[in-house]
C-alpha cells in the first residue's frame, strides 16, 4: 500500500495526464459537442493545463527556499568570509519579496528597485562571460588538427561577416557566411536535433512506463527495489 | 531628472562595475554585488509566482471555479519535500511532468522529426547547378552521418571501415561550432557593449560621477589585494 | 643566448597576462564609443523578409509578441523590440499583444515602451497594444494560451480584466491571431513555439533570439517552420529599415572594432604556441 501511495500512483498519473494530453491533440475521442465540435478532452486538457500553470507558480518559489536553507546555515555557523554576505543575500529576498507582493509586480515601486539592481546585475553577469571568451581564445583556441582548424577557419569567416566594415569591405565573406550558415550549420544541427528529439520521445515514453524515475527525488530503499 | 531615476542610475553603474571586476579577481565588492543579485532573483521569482497564482488560479477560483482549491493544496505539497513526508510532493510533480511529457512529445514528432526529415527529403539534387547540386549532396549527408553518429553509439559502429561516417559527422558538427562560437562572440560583446553604453551616456554624464569612477576603481582595486597584504582592514586572526 | 631570448619572446607572448587582454578588449569598445567612426551596415535578406512580412500583413492583423527574454539578454534584444514596434505602430492597423513567458517580461516590456513611446504613433494600450502578463510553464503557458487564452488569464498584466479593453474582442486562442513574434533568450521558448503555435496552429512565426542560439534555429529556419530568423544583435539593420536609428547601429562601430581584435587574438595566440612549441624542440 505505502510503496502504491508512494511511488506507483505518481507514475499513474505522469502516464494517464501525458495520454489524456496526447489523445486530445491526435484523436476526437467520443462523445463529441453539438455546439462546439470537441472532444470531452479538449475541455479537460485545458483545465489540466491552467492547473500546471498555478503549480508551476508554486514552484518559482524553489530558489528562495534552497537560498535560506544554505544561507541560514551559513550564518549560523558564521562561516568566515561569508555570512554578512549570507545576512544581505536574504535581506534582499525579502526585500524584493515584500515590495512585490504588497505594491505589486508591476507597480513603479517595484519597477525601481528591479530597474537599480536587478536588471543591471542580470545583464552585466550575462555579458561578463565575454571576457573570459576573450582570454579562452587567445590561450586555448588553437588549430591542433584538421577538425580545430575547421572550427578556427568557419568561425573566423562568420567573425568577419558579424562585423559589419569587414562585410561591407569584403563582400565574399557574405556570401561565404550564408553558404555556411545554410550547408554545414543547417544540416549538423538538423541531424542533431533529430538524434535529441528522439532521445527525448524516448525519455518521455520511459517516464511514463515508470521506468525512469528522477522525477520522483530521492528513492528510500524499499522504492529502489520497486 | 528626479531623484528616483538618479539613484537609480548610480546603483546600476555601481552593480556594473563592480561585477566586472571578477574578471580581474575576486573582491568583496563583486561578492556583495553577486549576492546582490542571486538574492533579487529569489525575490523577483517569489513575486512573480504570486502573481502568477493570483491571476490564474485565485481569480478563477473566485469566480466559482472551486477544483482550484485542490490546485492549491497540491502547489503546497511541493514543498514537503523538504521534510520527512517528501514523498507527498510527488503528486503535484507528477501533474507537471506528465504535462511537460504530453505537451513536448506530441508536437516534438511532428516539428523535430518528421518535419525535418521531410525537408531534408525535399532536397533537389539533380535539375539544379553544380555548385548547388554539390551543396545539396553536402546538406543530405551530413544530416545522416550526424544522425549515425548520435544514434549508433553501440562498439564497433564507429570503428574500422565505417569510422569514416563518425569522422564525416564530426568535421559537420565542427563547422557548425565554429559558427556558434562566432555567434556567441557577437552576443556576448553586444551585451558588454549595452553596459558600456549606459556607464558612458547615462551614468558618466550626471554630477559627480567623473569623480567617483576612478575612486571606485581606486577601492576595487585595494580590494582585490589579498586580505594579509592589506594594510587594512587586517584579518581577524583566530585565538 | 639569443635561442633562449627567442623562446622567451614566445613563451611570454603565449602566457600574456589576462589584465592585457582584457584591458585592449576595453579600448576596443570605448575608442569608438568615444568617437563613432560610423561604418556602414550591409542589411541581410533575412532582415528585409523580417521587414516585408510586417509591412505586407492586412490591416486588422493580430500579432502575438512574446517577450521572453531576461535582464541578460536586454541589450541585445531590447533594441530589437524596440525597432519592431516602432514598425508596428508606424505602418497602423495591427494590434500587438504581448505576453511574456520570462519572469522579468512584463518589467522589460515596459522598459521598450518606455523607448518606442506609443503616444507619438497615436497608438493607445487597449486599443492597438496590450500585454496580458507574464505566465509561468514555459511550454505549458503557450499551449494554454493557444488553445483558450480567455481560460488562462482574464487579466492584463495589471490585472484589469481583459474585457475592458477593445483590442482582446475577439481573441480566444491561437487562430485568432495572424503571426507570431517571439524574443527570447531561452532554447525552451524558441522552440516550444513551433511545438505548442506553429505546429498544431500553422501560426506564422517571426523569431529573435540571441546571436548564440541562431544555430539552433536554423533547422527550423530551413524547414519553413520559421518565417524569419535574426539575432538581436543585428537590430542595427532593423533600426535601419525602419528609419529609427539608436543602440542597434551604435554597435555596429563596436562590433567591428572588437571583432578585428579578435581575429587579431586568435592568429596571434597560434603564432605563439607554434613559435613556442617549435623554439622548445630546437
Amino acid at each position: 500500500m505505502s510503496l502504491m501511495v508512494r511511488r506507483q500512483i505518481p507514475i499513474l498519473i505522469v502516464f494517464v495526464t501525458a495520454l489524456i494530453i496526447m489523445a486530445d491533440y491526435f484523436l476526437q475521442l467520443p462523445p463529441i459537442d453539438a455546439v462546439t465540435k470537441k472532444s470531452w478532452t479538449s475541455s479537460l486538457v485545458t483545465d489540466i493545463q491552467n492547473w500546471g500553470i498555478v503549480l508551476a507558480a508554486f514552484a518559482l518559489g524553489f530558489g528562495a527556499v534552497n537560498l535560506s536553507y544554505l544561507h541560514t546555515r551559513h550564518i549560523s555557523r558564521r562561516t568566515k568570509g561569508q555570512w554578512p554576505f549570507s545576512i544581505w543575500l536574504l535581506l534582499i529576498i525579502i526585500i524584493f519579496a515584500v515590495t512585490g507582493i504588497r505594491y505589486g509586480a508591476t507597480s513603479s515601486t517595484y519597477s525601481w528597485l528591479y530597474n537599480s539592481s536587478y536588471f543591471a546585475l542580470s545583464a552585466t553577469v550575462y555579458s561578463s562571460l565575454g571576457f573570459y571568451m576573450t582570454s579562452g581564445i587567445y590561450r586555448a583556441l588553437r588549430a591542433r588538427n584538421l577538425e580545430s582548424m575547421l572550427l578556427l577557419i568557419v568561425g573566423a569567416i562568420a567573425i568577419m561577416r558579424n562585423a559589419p566594415a569587414i562585410a561591407v569591405a569584403a563582400p565574399i565573406v557574405i556570401n561565404m557566411e550564408a553558404w555556411i550558415s545554410a550547408i554545414p550549420t543547417t544540416s549538423a544541427q538538423r541531424g542533431i536535433m533529430i538524434g535529441a528529439a528522439l532521445g527525448a520521445i524516448a525519455l518521455g515514453i520511459r517516464t511514463m512506463i515508470g521506468r525512469e524515475t528522477g522525477f520522483l527525488g530521492r528513492l528510500t530503499e524499499a522504492e529502489k527495489g520497486g | 531628472m528626479d531623484f528616483n531615476t538618479v539613484f537609480q542610475i548610480w546603483a546600476a553603474a555601481l552593480f556594473t562595475i563592480w561585477v566586472y571586476s571578477i574578471a580581474f579577481r575576486d573582491n568583496p565588492f563583486f561578492k556583495f554585488a553577486e549576492h546582490t543579485f542571486v538574492g533579487a532573483a529569489a525575490g523577483h521569482e517569489i513575486v512573480m509566482g504570486v502573481d502568477n497564482v493570483i491571476r490564474c488560479g485565485w481569480t478563477p477560483f473566485a469566480r466559482g471555479a472551486f477544483v482550484y482549491a485542490v490546485v492549491f493544496l497540491l502547489g503546497f505539497l511541493l514543498y514537503t519535500r523538504y521534510s520527512k513526508y517528501f514523498w507527498m510532493s510527488r503528486y503535484p510533480i507528477a501533474i507537471m511532468v506528465g504535462i511537460g511529457i504530453g505537451l513536448s512529445m506530441r508536437a516534438a514528432v511532428t516539428a523535430e522529426f518528421i518535419a525535418q526529415i521531410s525537408s531534408t527529403a525535399k532536397i533537389k539534387v539533380l535539375g539544379v547547378d553544380a555548385w548547388t547540386g554539390f551543396s545539396n549532396i553536402l546538406f543530405i549527408v551530413l544530416v545522416l552521418t550526424v544522425v549515425y553518429f548520435f544514434i549508433f553509439t553501440f562498439p564497433g559502429m564507429h570503428g574500422g571501415n565505417l569510422g569514416i561516417i563518425s569522422r564525416f559527422a564530426r568535421y559537420g558538427m565542427m563547422a557548425a561550432f565554429g559558427y556558434s562560437f562566432a555567434n556567441t562572440i557577437l552576443s556576448r560583446f553586444n551585451m558588454i557593449f549595452g553596459r558600456l553604453d549606459f556607464i558612458m551616456s547615462q551614468w558618466l554624464p550626471l554630477p559627480g560621477a567623473m569623480i567617483t569612477f576612478p575612486v571606485v576603481l581606486i577601492l576595487l582595486v585595494y580590494a582585490m589585494i589579498p586580505a594579509e597584504k592589506r594594510p587594512w582592514p587586517k584579518p581577524i586572526q583566530p585565538g | 643566448m639569443g635561442g633562449s631570448e627567442q623562446k622567451g619572446i614566445w613563451s611570454r607572448l603565449e602566457n600574456v597576462p589576462r589584465e592585457i587582454l582584457y584591458g585592449l578588449l576595453l579600448i576596443a569598445f570605448i575608442i569608438p564609443m568615444v568617437r563613432p567612426i560610423g561604418f556602414p551596415i550591409p542589411i541581410s535578406d533575412e532582415s528585409k523578409r523580417w521587414y516585408n512580412w510586417i509591412e505586407n500583413l492586412p490591416d486588422g492583423s493580430v500579432i502575438m509578441i512574446d517577450f521572453g527574454y531576461s535582464g541578460g539578454g536586454e541589450p541585445e534584444l531590447g533594441p530589437m523590440a524596440v525597432a519592431v514596434y516602432h514598425h508596428m505602430f508606424r505602418r497602423g492597423g495591427l494590434k500587438a499583444i504581448a505576453m511574456s513567458t520570462s519572469t522579468e517580461g512584463p518589467l522589460l516590456w515596459e522598459k521598450a515602451m518606455a523607448e518606442v513611446n506609443p503616444g507619438q504613433y497615436g497608438a493607445q494600450y487597449g486599443v492597438d497594444y496590450i500585454h496580458i502578463g507574464f505566465i509561468t510553464g514555459t511550454e505549458t503557458a503557450m499551449a494554454a494560451v493557444g488553445k483558450d487564452l480567455r481560460a488562462t488569464t482574464s487579466t492584463d498584466y495589471k490585472g484589469v480584466s481583459l474585457d475592458q479593453f477593445p483590442i482582446m474582442e475577439g481573441i480566444t486562442d491561437a487562430s485568432s491571431f495572424d503571426t507570431l513574434i517571439v524574443y527570447t533568450t531561452g532554447g525552451d521558448q524558441s522552440e516550444g513555439w513551433v511545438r505548442q503555435w506553429y505546429t498544431p496552429y500553422q501560426v506564422p512565426y517571426l523569431c529573435s533570439t540571441l546571436a548564440m542560439m541562431v544555430p539552433t534555429m536554423l533547422p527550423y529556419r530551413n524547414a519553413g517552420q520559421i518565417v524569419a530568423l535574426l539575432a538581436g544583435a543585428t537590430s542595427g539593420q532593423m533600426e535601419s529599415l525602419v528609419g529609427k536609428p539608436a543602440r542597434g547601429i551604435k554597435s555596429a562601430d563596436v562590433i567591428t572594432t572588437t571583432h578585428i581584435l579578435v581575429l587579431a587574438y586568435v592568429v596571434l595566440g597560434n603564432i605563439a604556441y607554434y613559435a613556442s612549441k617549435a623554439s622548445r624542440k630546437g
